[in-house]
């Protein structure tokens, strides 16, 4: 063990120190000589056809350099990619050009872009570009989008219903046939817009001399974009280099491939100088990925006792109107694999049907398709509770999956880890001081006042591997990672990983595991990621996985590294390898600990190379592909308590206590700034979040006037405890904490809500919670 | 949005459909219309400069009045685009006679705004188009009766 | 239109458009591209800078409204290799995630302790609403500015 240890330490942030001081490398900072900016025209209305597209006057103007339009491309740029393609479900992908051809299908997709020579330019440029649409009827509803008579978006989607996809585990009939409780529920989980504060933006230059393409842009996985560009471009993935070193956030948002980044690409590509696009939070707002947006049936099957017996889901996915790079996956796999939660429940029937309208694509957003299943498990959990009277904390301990039955293998076919649900339950309740909460409340409601209490004890799926399961689920691509630790003669080392963290801290992360691994000061330590030009193939950081497989690869290479230097060390201490022990950065001879070498000293020997062991080659370097053998699976408890003003509909919040249990930490600032973070979006979702469209397929809330990002005094304090359960799946014992968070609490904060509502006998109200529809129901029950 | 209502102006019903249809008389009386020229049998050219909530532009567009039953039934179809985004609407006017020589004009339409505009305007627009329909109805009453 | 602007202690003379906005000619003109944009409402605050020592959107102003004024960035707020308090309770606190509503969040910061030394939580969270964030949930952007707060009174 090495004396000082780091993992389990909150060791500050390595990458603050130029974030806190303007000195960040965000994509839009970037610049090169002989830059053109492009600003993309798009599409007001949801659903037309385009008739004309004059662009004469444009072209015309003052340091207008190019305007393309559809028709320019169709021969330079293919489709923008769908890469999830789910088996078994008919699925259906349709053309998604990045500049449309011959129809527009949602406000916002693009028709023309103008390259100029500032950005004042282009944008003016847009304005004279005249385009004739014949406008088409539009559905923005993904329910009534399969019905008859309904607007169609493409002639080969029937009723819109891109794909049916079912998961039938169990007997789910017959759990319902022998039910002594029925529930039968239609729950919305609405559309949220992601808001990286970052938007999405590219610097694309390709030399024309060695056909070079190098492309800065807000990417989360810049490999996946590496491989995405060449195919659509054609240019080989050899001649293309992706850089994303600081990306102002992304949850999910900057996962897919857009237009954007591929027309910076080809027109580049065709104009031989370097094109710059940042698109504007309106643009942001209406053509990156929205998220969620799920009508659910939901029948739940129970005893009267309240065990759970079966739950059949049917839902409405709405995909918007392209199929985005990751979206079939999300309302399915990753949805419907977690509909049985934390609970032994053997019979899970689902049904999704992934309809296209005229609206924004969908895609992953924090938690993706997780949060759609824990909302509806959570919800149900409570509406059973109240059915039969009972405590819906007393609800979920009967329902939880006993700690002895790790690992444990659900109905839906995954196998959970590691677990211990009720020891989260108990100290949520212990921190929350419940048994005194329940009666203040009782007080309270005989003043008048609302006091709810709302639970969430929630298990998600993350560290988003392995490769085989990806293949079975149709995802094109693997989920291992990769990384290459090289020592320098020095023996300082550059760590290369695949990860790419925008806000994650795994530069802290990261160095903490290998500085514990070879002994070395952490300042010692760099950790590279973001440009495809000096990493191993990566697959990216999303679905909570950067820490569990990439961190993991990291450890296995470094693990590598030890044992060439191992040898080396036995060499020049002339004994065999087994006889060298290895602590707090020296190599020493067991039982005679004097006769050592540092590591220090072992790196310059293997870069000199002057006298190796027999069959070891110069050099200190390894590279590790980590594919794991399973996902992980975090799980915890979080309790919210909020008061609602009955006469307003206005919501306090009073306390949020989060308990989850992510394996071991490495780093606790850091997974606490994760928790926070998650709850604060999922919170959102629950009261405030909510992206609007109108009939016609406008979307009302555009702009940060009207979408309800959380203000600082809009949130509470979150307390924030853990337990720790280990997972056996990584040799950190780590799961993983980027999502739980916003998957957790949209349910705590909505079941609190509806608590302070029983009263009045509201038992549900569809989210997002706002004053007008807490007070709107009030009125109702009040008459 | 749908959009609906009726109002009574204290005139013949021939002499108010003359001027519902007259080119002069409409310009004069749509808030904001800085230019309204004729292009066609029924049809218009007009560019009008209207402040939603905070957000103020010009738009250019075309009005064109169809299935035209004097002195009963019109429908109007307006389109208009500008920098703030476009609005696109149909309606129906009916007149009918109503007591002592007034005129009882309902009219019913949809109205579509989009565009940068569309978040700000479709929330202030359902209490506004009420009021401005009335100012323009109003305007053509004064007109008659020189008022 | 040619304007005088002194950021960061040197004062810059430029030829500009009269519609280019404070921000741009920060980012594109000066190269200081520690002043972020998020927005196009004037709702995010990434942007924001002190303009006579006052934090203000530089998307709502325009470069010429700069002319004579002293303005200071992210880029100004260290002295002598020193990290300003909040800089540093950013850094202790773990403030930030991705980083890049940080600038404007700490320059609104810098401005409230100009104004409350002494801030209760109520206040800071007040103060901020018109900078957003979208990591940290703010729980510890609010200890960031507690410990300067504490740190500049000490």
């Amino acid at each position: 063990m090495a004396v000082t240890k780091l993992f389990g330490a909150s060791v500050k942030r390595r990458e603050d120190p130029r974030l806190i001081t303007g000195r960040g490398n965000f994509t839009d900072h970037i610049k090169l000589p002989g830059t053109l900016f492009m600003a993309l025209k798009r599409s007001p209305h949801a659903h037309a056809r385009i008739v004309r597209i004059d662009a004469s006057k444009a072209r015309a103007m003052p340091g207008v350099v190019a305007v393309y339009t559809g028709q320019d491309l169709v021969d330079k740029l293919a489709p923008v990619p769908c890469a999830w393609l789910i088996p078994d479900s008919d699925l259906k992908v349709p053309s998604y050009r990045a500049l449309a051809v011959d129809k527009v299908r949602y406000v916002g997709d693009a028709v023309a872009a103008v390259v100029a020579e500032n950005r004042y330019v282009a944008e003016d440029a847009l304005e004279a570009i005249d385009v004739e649409y014949e406008v088409l009827p539009a559905i923005v509803d993904q329910e009534r989008a399969t019905q008859d008579g309904a607007p169609q978006l493409y002639d080969d989607v029937p009723n819109n219903i891109a794909f049916h996809w079912k998961l039938h585990a169990g007997d789910f009939d017959s759990a319902w046939n022998q039910a002594e409780v029925k529930l039968s529920r239609r729950l919305i989980n609405h559309r949220l817009i992601p808001t990286a504060m970052e938007p999405r933006g590219a610097l694309a230059h390709y030399n024309p001399g060695t056909g070079d393409l190098t492309i800065w842009c807000t990417s989360q996985n810049p490999h996946v974009h590496r491989l995405l560009l060449s195919a659509v471009t054609g240019i080989p993935e050899t001649r293309i280099r992706v850089i994303a070193t600081d990306v102002g956030g992304g949850f999910g948002s900057k996962i897919p491939m857009y237009s954007g980044e591929m027309l910076a690409s080809a027109i580049s590509r065709d104009l031989g100088r370097p094109i710059k696009w940042f698109e504007s939070r309106r643009e942001n707002y209406v053509a990156t990925i929205h998220g969620r947006d799920h009508i659910q049936y939901v029948d739940l099957a129970a005893t009267r006792d309240g065990k759970v017996t079966g739950i059949r889901v049917k839902s409405y996915a709405n995909l918007g109107a392209y199929l985005s790079t990751a979206s079939p996956g999300v309302p399915t796999w990753l949805f419907g694999l977690m509909l049985s939660g934390a609970y032994a429940i053997l019979a899970v029937h689902v049904d999704v049907f992934g309809v296209v309208t005229n609206t924004t694509p969908t895609d992953a957003y924090r938690g993706a398709g997780r949060p759609e299943a824990t909302y509806l498990l959570e919800r149900m959990m409570d509406l059973l509770a109240r059915e039969l009277g009972m405590d819906p904390a007393e609800i979920r301990r009967k329902n939880f999956i006993p700690k002895e039955q790790f690992p444990y293998t659900t109905a839906t076919g995954l196998q959970y880890d590691s677990g211990n649900y009720e020891a989260t339950l108990d100290r949520a309740l212990e921190l929350v001081n419940y048994q005194q909460l329940r009666r203040e409340q009782e007080e309270l409601r005989a003043q008048g006042r609302y006091l709810g209490i709302g639970f969430s004890t929630y298990v998600e799926v993350c560290g988003l591997a392995p490769s085989a399961a990806a293949g079975a689920m149709g995802f094109q691509g693997g989920l291992w990672e990769s990384a290459t630790v090289r020592v320098h003669p020095s023996g300082k080392v550059s760590v290369f990983t695949g990860s790419n963290p925008h806000g994650q801290g795994e530069e802290t992360t990261f160095a903490q595991l290998v500085a514990d691994e070879l002994g070395v000061p952490i300042d010692d330590i760099e950790i590279v990621h973001g440009d495809t030009e000096m990493i191993p193939f990566g697959m990216g950081t999303y679905g909570s996985r950067s820490l569990a497989v990439g961190g993991t690869a990291v450890i296995m290479a470094t693990r590598k590294v030890k044992e060439k230097a191992t040898k080396i060390a036995a060499h020049l201490l002339e004994v065999a390898p087994e006889d060298v022990a290895f602590e707090n950065g020296r190599f020493f001879v067991k039982g005679a600990p004097d006769r050592a070498k540092t590591f220090q000293e072992v790196a310059g020997a293997a870069y000199l190379a002057w006298s190796m062991p027999e069959g070891v080659t110069p050099g200190l370097e390894e590279t590790h592909f980590h594919d794991p053998i399973n996902n992980t699976f975090p799980f915890g408890c979080h309790i919210c308590v909020v008061e609602v003003d009955a006469d307003t509909g206005k919501v306090s919040f009073r306390k949020y206590v989060a308990v989850d249990d992510v394996g071991n930490v490495v780093n606790p600032m850091i997974v606490d700034g994760q928790v926070h973070g998650g709850i604060a979006q999922g919170l959102a979702q629950a009261v405030y979040e909510y992206a609007a469209y109108d009939e016609n397929g406008q979307l009302l809330t555009a702009t940060l006037m009207d979408y309800a990002v959380p203000k600082a005094s809009m949130l509470p304090r979150f307390d924030v405890d853990r337990t720790v359960t280990p997972t056996p799946v990584n040799p950190m014992g780590a799961k993983g904490a980027g999502e739980t968070g916003t998957i957790a609490s949209t349910p705590a904060v909505a079941n609190a809500i509806i608590d302070a509502l029983s009263p009045f006998g509201i038992d549900h109200i569809d989210i997002p919670l706002t004053p007008e529809r807490i007070w709107r129901a009030v009125q109702e029950r009040r008459g | 949005m749908k959009i609906s209502g009726s109002y009574t102006i204290r005139a013949p019903r021939q002499a108010v459909w003359d001027r519902l249809i007259d080119p002069q008389a409409i310009a004069g009386c749509l808030p904001g219309v800085e230019k309204l020229n004729q292009v066609g049998e029924d049809e218009y050219e007009m560019s009008m400069t209207v402040g939603i909530g905070p957000v103020r532009g010009t738009y250019e567009g075309k009005v064109r009045l169809a299935n035209m039953n004097p002195p009963d039934e019109y429908q109007m179809h307006v389109e208009g685009s500008g920098r703030p985004g476009f609005v696109r609407g149909t309606g129906t006017v009916r007149l009918a006679d109503g007591p002592d020589s007034t005129t009882q004009i309902t009219y019913e339409g949809d109205v579509e705004v989009g565009g940068p505009v569309a978040g700000v305007a479709q929330r202030m627009l359902g209490g506004v188009a009420k009021r401005l329909v009335e100012q323009f109805f109003s305007c053509i009453e004064k007109q008659i009766t020189g008022g | 239109m040619q304007i005088t602007v002194k950021v960061n202690g040197v004062a810059h003379t430029h030829d500009v458009e009269p519609r280019m906005l404070l921000v741009h000619f920060l980012r594109d003109v000066l190269n200081l591209t520690g002043t972020h944009i998020g927005c196009d409402t004037s709702q995010c605050g990434a942007c924001t800078v002190l303009m006579n020592g006052k934090a203000v959107k530089s998307c709502t102003v325009f470069a010429v409204q700069a002319d004579g004024a002293e303005i200071t960035t992210i880029e100004g707020l260290a002295r002598d290799g020193q990290l300003h308090p909040v800089q540093e309770g950013f850094w202790e606190m773990h403030g930030l995630q991705c980083g890049y509503c940080t600038p404007g969040m700490i320059m609104t910061a810098v401005d409230l302790l100009q104004r409350i030394p002494n801030p209760t939580e109520e206040q800071i969270r007040h103060y901020l609403e018109g900078n957003l964030c979208r990591c940290t949930g703010y729980h510890n952007i609010v200890r960031a500015v507690q410990y300067a707060a504490e740190k500049m009174r000490a």
